[in-house]
């Protein structure tokens, strides 16, 4: 994995929804080309200073491999980089970003014939609407559910693409909008009022049930709306295998309170080994790189992997990761950001 | 010397080490019509189907995807399920009442803790599972859950079988069958792909079609066939359908595939019908037939077959009469080309056994037949190079 940021121009700024949002499109020149191909699903981690200060985020790709390198960015409220983003982001920017990144990638396969369904919410229909896209084009054999959440209709990313890929692929593609807001004055009539809860995705389930029975469900929302998915799924008796997801915005803070203990670890970078001292209330991340040593790291949230490592030996508690997948977790993969140490001597490996 | 049926020794058609070599090599190792989709109308409902050796049902879960599975309990095999039923989210054996989830997860052993003082590892112990799709409206299945997909298996014959929509037609209960046919089931899948004896066997029971006009051939091990209206027919097609049309205009004729090993279709203008073969012993065969009609309104039903009535009134007649009817219920003389062909399979498989039998080279119109021979060889060749 390449851990580098390269500058790249900022080829497009559009504004959505009203200016809520705003598409970023990059140009890649030619010697970088091989770097930033990406898989439906990935991310980009970008660097920028805002007001002097180096700030780093992770946004989703908002476009199938096949597209312009697009990232769809919502604004937070007081938000440093987001907003920067919407109101002072201009065509001709340079912008230090590193490598699409993340395991949350459908990967198209054209002879596959498979049902995909899709969960989302909010934002969370970036890498969804890059996967769609993916699977329209590149798996002729398969179709696509998509379930997506917003407030009101004013806040929907994408309705109008969605509305003509609907057209265009009317056999293999159905979109659902569950809109929390009352206004009925809009003359839009979601599928569904309310939000994207157990009751709505059987229902949904039921009018498109799977025809293709190599089914997978992709989820991508907000706050817990990932895991209220999943548990909606497992209820009606989908094995986790079959269940993709990630998670968008701040991850749960009661999970903060935990902290750790004093350790040493012993942290194999690159072929070198080395002792770093991890304090109780210390990521091994953060304690590597108070120790001097430069892992490859990004969002810092436990979302997109980049700082990936293998637990050799000792105990550590993860706050958050949902970048790795069960059998990950089992086959001793750790986040090093969101690890705080459990026993006095671990030994953390990353692969070069 | 052996004696030769074209491509296969003569026994190949009536000895229990052939159909045991098929049941193992074919049957048992390829996608298998399994029924339609709304045979499995919600969650909980199951089906069992036989595919060569192995007995494998398919449940439909909360969330409407089917699971297939081997019908055998861990514990000591016996079958778990009957044919058709429905439960709500577990599968019990009757015999010690292990019961599994609709993963195929064990979830439990009564008595456990007395019955095994040493514990039962439950994880390691759940159904054997097997692949399951569901194509143009049927189900399938493979005994092998990592088998390659049924859409590569079908992938090449699909463009050849018509615009027929299955999924999108009501089924015609009253036609819904199954008989035994006493012959080998080669002999009934070579009786459905021989494209000579349309003219003669049939010659007054299927001449709505022309079939000098028939178009087929052969992707991979399965057989497509096409042939257009005949002119008196056509003449009036709309008009002479004896139900409503199930395929847009201007589509028409007769696509008459048969998929590898022995699921025939045969679709119409105005229909959609199943003929699904399965071997039951070297010389007997069971044929189970299920028909799809228009999904619209009695009246147009109604409508269509007032139109048609006039053709029809005269249409066809029986193969023989007079004397040559040899009694009343004679199949020759009845008019029915299903009663012709059964007739046509029994009499040749009877032929089978005699030492004077000798076969007649193969015309044009039969080359399905010896294509179909070499189908079979090919297939068990590639199973048992696979299996060593």
């Amino acid at each position: 994995m390449d851990a580098q940021f390269y500058p790249l121009t900022v080829s497009a700024v559009d504004p959505i929804i009203s200016g809520r949002a705003t598409s970023v499109t990059f140009a890649v020149p030619a010697p970088l080309q091989d770097w930033f191909r990406w898989q439906a699903g990935q991310h980009l981690t970008l660097r920028l200073t805002v007001n002097g200060t180096e700030h780093r985020r992770c946004y989703t790709i908002s476009n199938p491999p096949a597209g312009d390198l697009r990232i769809t960015v919502k604004r937070v409220q007081g938000g440093v980089v987001s907003n920067h983003i919407a109101d002072r982001l201009e065509v001709g920017a340079q912008i230090e970003v590193m490598p699409p990144f993340g395991s949350f990638v459908l990967r198209p396969n054209d002879t596959a014939r498979r049902t995909h369904y899709f969960y989302g919410a909010g934002s969370g229909i970036t890498p969804l609407y890059a996967m769609i896209c993916d699977v329209l084009t590149k798996e002729p054999h398969s179709v696509a559910h998509l379930l997506l959440g917003n407030a009101s209709k004013k806040e929907i990313i994408f309705h109008e693409e969605l509305k003509i890929l609907q057209q265009t692929y009317s056999e293999r593609l159905s979109v659902r909008h569950v809109v929390s807001s009352q206004s009925f004055w809009s003359g839009f009539s979601p599928w569904r009022r309310g939000r994207v809860d157990a009751e709505v995705i059987q229902a949904a389930m039921a009018e498109t049930p799977p025809i293709a029975q190599d089914v997978h469900y992709w989820i991508c929302g907000p706050g817990d709306m990932n895991s209220n998915v999943a548990s909606a799924l497992g209820n009606l008796d989908v094995p986790q295998a079959r269940i993709h997801m990630e998670s968008f915005g701040s991850q749960t803070q009661a999970e903060r309170t935990i902290t750790g203990i004093a350790a040493t670890a012993q942290v194999t970078l690159n072929g070198v080994i080395t002792d770093v001292p991890v304090g109780a209330d210390q990521t091994i991340l953060e304690a590597m790189l108070a120790a001097g040593l430069s892992p490859a790291f990004s969002c810092q949230s436990g979302v997109c992997g980049a700082c990936k490592a293998t637990l050799r030996s000792g105990d550590v508690h993860m706050r958050a990761h949902m970048a790795l997948e069960a059998k990950d977790v089992e086959a001793g993969e750790i986040l090093t950001c969101q690890s705080l140490a459990n026993s006095k001597r671990l030994s953390v490996r990353f692969v070069a | 010397m052996t004696q030769m049926y074209h491509n296969l020794p003569v026994n190949a058609y009536t000895s229990q080490d052939w159909f045991d070599r098929e049941q193992r090599l074919i049957f048992s190792r390829t996608w298998r019509y399994a029924g339609l989709v709304e045979d499995i109308p919600e969650p909980g409902h199951y089906v069992s189907v036989q595919a060569g050796l192995n007995n494998i049902f398919i449940v439909m879960g909360r969330d409407f995807r089917l699971r297939a599975f081997h019908n055998i309990c861990r514990h000591r095999g016996t079958q778990l399920i009957r044919a058709l039923g429905k439960t709500q989210k577990a599968l019990t054996c009757p015999y010690h009442d292990w019961t599994y989830d609709l993963e195929g997860n064990l979830i439990s052993v009564p008595d456990e803790a007395k019955e095994y003082p040493k514990g039962i590892d439950k994880s390691c112990l759940g159904l054997k599972p097997a692949a399951v799709d569901v194509w143009r409206g049927m189900m399938f299945v493979h005994p092998d859950p990592d088998s390659p997909s049924l859409v590569e298996f079908l992938a090449g014959v699909d463009p050849h079988l018509g615009p027929h929509k299955p999924e999108e037609l009501v089924e015609y209960e009253e036609a819904r069958q199954t008989y035994e046919i006493k012959a080998n089931w080669k002999i009934v899948v070579e009786n459905y792909i021989d494209v000579y004896h349309l003219s003669h066997l049939h010659a007054n029971t299927l001449h709505m079609y022309d079939h000098a006009k028939a178009e087929f051939g052969w992707k991979g091990p399965h057989y497509h066939f096409w042939e257009p209206p005949s002119e008196a027919y056509a003449k009036d097609l709309e008009t002479n359908l004896p139900t409503p049309r199930v395929i847009p205009e201007p589509h028409k004729g007769a696509w008459v595939p048969m998929l590898f090993p022995g699921l025939g279709l045969g679709a119409s203008e105005d229909s959609w019908n199943l003929f699904v073969i399965t071997p039951l012993a070297p010389d007997l065969t069971r044929i189970e037939n299920r028909t799809k009609l228009a999904n619209v309104s009695s009246w147009e039903y109604n409508k269509q077959s007032w139109s048609s009535a006039g053709f029809w009134k005269n249409f066809g007649g029986p193969k023989y009469s007079g004397d040559d009817v040899a009694s009343e219920d004679d199949p020759m003389a009845s008019g029915d080309f299903t009663a012709e062909d059964i007739y046509a399979c029994e009499q040749q498989q009877k032929s089978l056994a005699s030492p004077y039998l000798e076969i007649g080279p193969a015309s044009v119109g039969e080359s399905p037949i010896t294509n179909h021979q070499n189908a079979i060889l090919d297939f068990m060749a590639q199973q048992e190079k696979r299996m060593t």
